[in-house]
């Protein structure tokens, strides 16, 4: 059996005394794409926070591997290094950082923990441009300091833009079509399946059905209250969006 | 009656007593046996008592033998040099650069101890007029050298009317216990434009301090940068008059300080005539155990109408063990302006951190690249490449240097 790109036992987390993860189960193989659909509330973006190592959560059990290896363990840097990739809900705005100067430094900053020599600065020029084509995104605004004044749009497309050039082994949207009109929706989801391929695999974290229909996932995952509560196919998205939550998870909506 | 107690007076302030006496200043002397340093209770040394503070002086200076390397290179600059206290022969000055030298201090007088041991003990001021568009930043590199001493150096500038030129002033020298007491005038002639930016690097033994004197007439653009990166005690003030109609000035500063330093910004923006605006950013970072200081005041005499002031500090804690302090004051006679200060202070935002370690920027990277963030504000407005380039390399190395 492959090893999956991300395994999640029994992960329960808290913030302060609140309990928000209640037993997690979660295995994604290579190259799958699985979306987590839940209503406000239910965990989903803390999901997404604890993945990613944010430290105001506090793991009390389970485990979380990335290929393999114990992803618990590491601070947010190592598992960017390690290949996780958290596309934020609300991306933060870095005043008097130009983009470009952080695209490189986080790139070089994998690189190195990686032990991977330098990306050289036309190779670096290169990579940007051919991202930034598919993404509608130009020179002018990588010289902007990182997000800052970014609209929505341009914010979710930075985002992926990241995604492509870091090229991590594992990929969490949360939320990406938040603020997103239909045009946006199209480019971004464009640029998300670019990016789909046998060794990559993908968590989307969405609450609305609309975002799968761009991005078509293998495996849709109904979270409620702190766990998976029910698993199926494409069209579980699809009679979620019929039904509403309320079938699933028992309470009223 | 009320009973006068004489104040009892420490080693710093008896050396003085003595250097001033040696120069004839009487007055000035009388001053300080009288009142003996300003101590908190003195309100515009309210955060820095200098009596606390400054513990000892050391003689005054001898003439320099040596020159250590200049402190900073910036690529195309006219240097000119101080050395303990004594304008040293430059080369041929560049087109509009007219380099002399003048007896005495250039300051105007003013209730200050700086100003008033400046004056006494400024043997000589750099004189510099200078006219039309001049090309390469001047940069006057102001040295302590040698064993522990205390000097007092002047520079004076004219800027003509519409010239534009980039000033850089640096001060810095030997490893020594010295005490620099640094003046600078500079008019700001009609419609001319000037970058004025003083850079301290001296040693963290020397006790540092710079006064700062602007005079800008009618249509006068003024950018000042005062950067604090070097000595353990230092104070620049900022004393600054608009005299004329139309000019504005962006008044702009980097108080840097680390473990056991206390740096002081002090600065006092004056509105004397109508229709003239400035602005004042003043940005401070203190790690380690130390302390930060800035003090903005900003006046605006009766006649002056239609004056748009906006004063703002921002302070950046890397420690908790350190102080930032902060008091804008505005003092507005007049009746129809615009004026406003704000001051917030905080450390590094975590939802920031946090999410440029996600993208696998090490802890320690991603402090750097925030707070070179903070800063870039007001080295950004820096125009020349070489002159931003060498101003960010302080930065980096006062952030490296951890």
């Amino acid at each position: 059996m492959t090893t999956p790109i991300l395994e999640i036992r029994n992960l329960h987390a808290r913030i302060e005394d609140r309990e928000i993860l209640k037993g997690v189960n979660l295995i994604i193989p290579p190259g799958e794409v699985h979306a987590v659909m839940g209503r406000n509330g239910s965990g989903k973006s803390t999901l997404s926070y604890v993945l990613a190592g944010k430290a105001d959560y506090e793991i009390t059990e389970g485990e979380v591997l990335l290929d393999g290896e114990n992803l618990l363990e590491m601070d947010p840097a190592e598992r960017a290094a390690a290949g996780l990739f958290l596309a934020f809900q609300y991306p933060i705005e870095i005043p008097g950082v130009a983009t470009m100067t952080f695209l490189k430094a986080a790139i070089n900053a994998q690189r190195k923990a990686r032990g991977e020599a330098e990306m050289s600065t036309p190779d670096f020029m290169r990579a940007v441009k051919t991202a930034g084509t598919d993404l509608q995104i130009d020179t002018a605004m990588l010289k902007r300091p990182l997000n800052v004044g970014f609209s929505g749009g341009e914010k979710k497309r930075a985002e992926v833009l990241q995604m492509a050039l870091l090229q991590p082994k594992m990929c969490i949207l949360d939320e990406t079509d938040s603020g997103l009109d239909i045009d946006a929706l199209q480019v971004v989801s464009k640029g998300v399946n670019a990016l789909r391929s046998a060794g990559r695999s993908m968590l989307i974290i969405t609450h609305y059905q609309r975002l799968l229909n761009y991005i078509v996932p293998d495996v849709v995952h109904v979270f409620s209250d702190g766990k998976i509560v029910e698993s199926g196919d494409k069209d579980l998205a699809l009679q979620l969006e019929a039904k509403g939550y309320a079938d699933f998870d028992g309470a009223a909506a | 009656m009320a009973q006068v107690l004489p104040v009892r007076l420490g080693a710093a302030e008896d050396t003085l007593i003595a250097q001033l006496n040696s120069v004839g200043a009487t007055a000035a002397a009388e001053r300080i046996t009288v009142a003996g340093l300003p101590t908190r209770r003195v309100e515009s040394y309210h955060y820095t008592d200098l009596k606390m503070l400054l513990k000892t002086v050391p003689p005054l200076a001898e003439p320099a033998n040596q020159a250590s390397a200049p402190a900073l290179r910036v690529a195309g600059a006219y240097q000119l040099m101080i050395a303990n206290g004594v304008i040293q022969s430059s080369t041929t000055a560049p087109a509009g650069v007219m380099v002399g030298d003048a007896q005495g201090s250039a300051l105007s007088t003013r209730d200050d101890v700086l100003v008033h041991l400046n004056g006494a003990l400024a043997k000589q001021s750099l004189t510099l007029t200078l006219e039309g568009s001049v090309d390469p930043v001047i940069q006057v590199d102001r040295r302590i050298e040698g064993a522990a001493a205390h000097v007092a150096d002047s520079l004076k500038i004219f800027v003509a009317d519409n010239a534009s030129a980039v000033i850089l002033e640096t001060f810095s020298g030997s490893d020594a216990a010295h005490v620099g007491n640094h003046a600078t005038y500079l008019a700001v002639g009609k419609n001319a434009m000037v970058t004025h930016i003083t850079v301290d690097l001296s040693g963290k033994a020397t006790s540092h301090f710079a006064t700062n004197e602007y005079d800008l007439d009618e249509g006068a653009k003024l950018r000042t940068l005062t950067i604090h990166a070097g000595a353990a005690l230092s104070r620049s003030q900022v004393f600054a008059r608009f005299a004329g109609q139309g000019a504005h000035g962006d008044f702009t500063g980097l108080n840097l300080v680390e473990d056991g330093q206390h740096n002081d910004i002090t600065i006092d923006i004056r509105h004397a005539v109508a229709h003239t605006t400035s602005q004042e950013m003043y940005k401070q970072i203190a790690r380690g155990r130390s302390k930060a200081v800035f003090q903005g005041k900003i006046v605006v005499e009766r006649d002056a109408q239609k004056v748009d002031a906006k004063m703002m500090m921002q302070g950046l804690m890397l420690s908790d063990e350190a102080e930032i302090l902060s008091k804008p004051e505005l003092e507005i006679y007049a009746d129809d302006v615009v004026c406003g200060h704000g001051s917030t202070c905080g450390e590094l935002d975590e939802e920031s951190m946090f999410y440029l370690m996600s993208r696998g920027l090490p802890q320690a990277e991603a402090e750097t690249m925030l707070v070179r963030g903070f800063i870039e504000e007001v080295l950004d407005p820096i125009e020349d490449e070489a002159l931003h380039e060498a101003l960010v390399g302080i930065v980096d190395g006062w952030l490296l240097g951890a």
